[in-house]
């Protein structure tokens, strides 16, 4: 049993999940949503809100992940397209377009996604080590959720969005 | 820490944080009182007020069981009472050990602030108060710091101190002791920057408290209850609207009017609640009389500090942002400006010289200045020195007025002081100053005649928050310039510009004006056909004038700039962004930051100085022609 419980901790920390404190330990909340083929799961502590989008306003000269800024209640946050942040085509916003505002190293900031689906509960132990990725994607991917019929991408904003200065791109090609 | 677990009302921040607001309040009076006293010793009336401030600052920390502050503060009494009753006498050491427990109470309280109490070696301090009709060194001394860091062992500095009373030049501590190799020079700069966090005020970072006035609370309230009154109004017109009862026209005034009550409250509210962020200058100008009684007498000078207009309100963030400014104009007027009392009478002046704070408002601007009767700053040396720095052509020299010759002080790295002194003299500070007020969005002037003295005056907006702007239209993109830059606007056509050495230039009204395309600036989408004809904004950055292109002007608004976070704080063109009423986000633009030419690396050396402009033709040729290097590939 102490080894179970030591997996699971393990696999926790991997995906970098605080202990929510309903009880369950070995459930995982996501938020999860779709960016081109894939769909990707973010714990849900750490999704304040799930907005539409909304008109983008450009930033001139700002580091090119950042799509633009929009107004929040007042609020002014940065959004970062994660269609360019992965490198995949950059597609017309739609009607299931949406904006994942999250908080990230004390910055609130919104992702935009393709759709947002539904709130998952996994249990943890069936979150695994990325798999060998590319080198890229592993940088922001902190483990693989098995679904009864598919595969769960669990993001790690935070290191997602370690190196904000340089686009991802750029670090891509240099390796 | 270990005190901090004994008293759970520690725990308590509301309490903690009343304690604290409160006692800086006080220290920082204490500060002004004390060296009031000093002038006036027999002054009863004072000397009770200190006694009861540091007796309230006893009594409070007791209370939350604060055991070092406690035992300081009530040494520091028994002085007082001793004063009080005219059994010590006060003199220049007893006044030292006095404020030298307020600077510690200072930092204990600051330490507080931060997170708890650390150990603190106050015994020598409550040994000096209790023995204060003897002469004692105050612990701040560079000595006493170089001894508790271990770099110096007691014996040696005693025997370098007593060197250094003999030696008639006085030759400073610090480098008496690098001469005899007993230290080295990096051991006396981190003492120093230990002697200065030391001195430094504790109010500056973490303080994001403020106490205001009852009656602006007050205001405050009575606004947002009429506010909650229009909203109920408002839910009403909704039903009668939902229920059809009212006529089209009783709905269309109602909700007219509604909306006209609302503008006028929330403007109300804006400035009620701006009010609420105002407080009086007072507030560090009441720092000063303590830091001109120690360096003029560490530099021997006689200096008197009048203070006027200490009343004047000012945004909080601004008077914060202010202090250091005029922390480092004090210290130049200090330093250079007053003379020797030896050199001030031969030149027929008083011995004591004077320093003259004041502030005022004009209009929407709040006017700081500080002035001395010292002896001034002359301009053939200030030229000389930009000569020898390769700042100006000799040729260009010739040309220049006096004022524009002064205004090389503002330029980084330029000091015209012979010697270096640990205040001032480093060729840092003046430019400091002037990037500060640039922060603000204030202005620095600079007046000095030879002989006679110098004044400078810092002109800042009364508050960050608010501020109007100019739209502007490039594209389908709306952009708000600061209205404060804005000169005038003017329709061009393209044939009024001129090609110079590849740098773009427009003549209005005889003068000639560089030109900065927004479009190329931003790489604005839909670059294929500019307008022939377009708008020119002349703004004014700094002293220069530039005249910003743009497609269209859409008109004037109030807005409230708000940040733009720390992932696009290099976007160093964009102050901040504002929310337009349709609930989009505008982008206000930073006119000086504008200014920079792009393409070329933002040094600093050559920011928004006008020289550069002047004096560099290869910087200018890069002017408004080149593209941006950065961000065009997003």
């Amino acid at each position: 049993m102490e080894t179970q419980i030591n997996a699971n901790e393990a696999s926790r920390s991997a995906v970098g999940l605080h202990d929510s404190g309903h009880g369950h330990r070995d459930l995982l909340q996501l938020v999860s949503f779709h960016v081109g083929d894939e769909e990707f799961g973010l714990d849900i502590l750490r999704v304040q809100e799930i907005i539409r989008i909304q008109t983008l306003t450009r930033v001139p000269n700002s580091p090119g992940f950042v799509d633009g800024v929009i107004n929040l209640r007042g609020k002014v946050i940065p959004v970062i397209g994660l269609r360019k942040r992965f490198g995949l085509e950059e597609l017309a916003h739609g009607k299931q377009t949406r904006i994942v505002v999250t908080e990230v190293r004390g910055t609130v900031l919104g992702f935009i996604v393709d759709s947002v689906s539904e709130v998952l509960r996994i249990p943890a132990d069936t979150v695994e080590p990325p798999p060998r990725l590319s080198k890229v994607e592993r940088e922001y991917v902190s483990g693989v959720g098995k679904l009864e019929d598919r595969l769960l991408i669990l993001l790690d904003v935070d290191r997602l969005m370690s190196d904000s200065e340089e686009p991802f791109a750029v670090r891509v090609s240099g390796t | 820490m270990a005190f901090q677990e004994e008293n759970e009302l520690l725990q308590d921040p509301a309490i903690m944080q009343e304690f604290l607001a409160e006692s800086e309040e006080l220290l920082q009076r204490l500060d002004q009182d004390m060296v009031a006293l000093e002038a006036a010793p027999k002054d009863a009336e004072l000397l009770n007020r200190i006694f009861r401030a540091l007796h309230t600052i006893k009594g409070t920390s007791s209370f939350l069981g604060l055991e070092p502050v406690v035992r300081l503060s009530h040494r520091a009494e028994d002085v007082l009472n001793g004063l009080r009753r005219g059994v010590v006498e006060l003199t220049k050491s007893t006044m030292d050990a006095l404020l030298s427990a307020r600077d510690q109470l200072g930092r204990m309280l600051g330490d507080l602030r931060q997170g708890g109490l650390k150990q603190y070696a106050i015994d020598p301090l409550l040994a000096e108060l209790e023995v204060v009709q003897k002469p004692a060194e105050t612990p701040l001394r560079l000595g006493e710091i170089l001894v508790a860091s271990g770099t110096i062992e007691p014996g040696t500095l005693d025997s370098v101190l007593q060197e250094q009373a003999a030696s008639p030049q006085g030759p400073k501590l610090g480098e008496l002791l690098m001469k005899k190799g007993l230290v080295s020079a990096a051991d006396i700069g981190n003492a120093l920057e230990a002697q200065k966090q030391a001195t430094k005020e504790i109010t500056s970072s973490a303080d994001q408290t403020m106490r205001v006035d009852v009656r602006k609370l007050d205001e405050l309230i009575n606004l947002i209850g009429e506010l909650v009154l229009e909203r109920n109004r408002l839910a009403q017109l909704t039903r009668d609207l939902s229920s059809g009862r009212q006529t089209q026209e009783i709905l269309n005034s109602g909700f007219s009017e509604c909306a006209a009550r609302l503008g006028f409250i929330t403007e109300e509210l804006e400035t009620a609640g701006l009010k609420a962020r105002m407080i009086p200058v007072d507030a560090v100008f009441r720092k000063f009389p303590r830091l001109v009684r120690d360096v003029s007498q560490s530099l021997q000078k006689e200096v008197d500090l009048q203070v006027r207009g200490q009343d004047t309100e000012l945004d909080k963030t601004m008077v914060e942002l202010i202090a250091d400014p005029l922390v480092h104009l004090i210290r130049n007027s200090l330093d250079h400006g007053i003379e020797m009392p030896e050199a001030r009478a031969r030149a027929g002046k008083l011995r004591r010289g004077a320093i003259r704070l004041e502030a005022r408002q004009e209009g929407d601007q709040i006017v700081i200045s500080v002035g001395d009767d010292g002896a001034g700053i002359d301009p053939e040396r200030v030229l000389r020195k930009a000569l020898e720095k390769g700042l100006v052509t000799a040729e260009r020299a010739r040309q220049l007025s006096p004022r524009e010759i002064l205004d090389f002080i503002f330029l980084p790295g330029f000091s015209t002081a012979e010697k270096v002194s640990n205040l001032s003299g480093r060729g840092v500070g003046m430019d400091v100053v002037r990037t500060n007020l640039k922060r603000m969005n204030g202005s620095i002037q600079l007046d000095s005649v030879p002989g006679k003295g110098t004044t400078v005056r810092l002109r800042l907006p009364l508050t960050l928050a608010i501020m109007p702007v100019l739209l502007v239209q490039v594209g389908d993109e709306i952009y708000a310039l600061p209205l404060r830059s804005v000169l005038e606007t003017s329709s061009i056509r393209s044939r009024e510009i001129h090609q110079v050495e590849g740098a773009e230039l427009l003549h209005l009204r005889g003068e000639t004006l560089p030109v900065l395309r927004l479009r190329k600036m931003f790489a604005s989408p839909r670059t294929e056909n500019e307008p022939s004809e377009g708008k020119a904004v002349i703004l004014a950055i700094g002293d220069r004038r530039v005249a910003l292109l743009v497609d269209g002007l859409i008109g004037q608004e109030s807005t409230v700039i708000k940040p733009l976070g720390s992932y696009l704080h290099h976007c160093s063109s964009i102050a901040g962004a504002t929310v337009s009423g349709d609930g989009r986000v505008r982008l206000v633009l930073d006119p000086p930051a504008c200014s920079l030419p792009w393409g070329l690396p933002s040094d600093g050396k050559l920011c928004n100085d006008n020289y550069v402009f002047h004096l560099d033709a290869r910087r200018r040729e890069s002017w408004g022609t080149t593209q941006p290097t950065t961000g065009s590939d997003s």
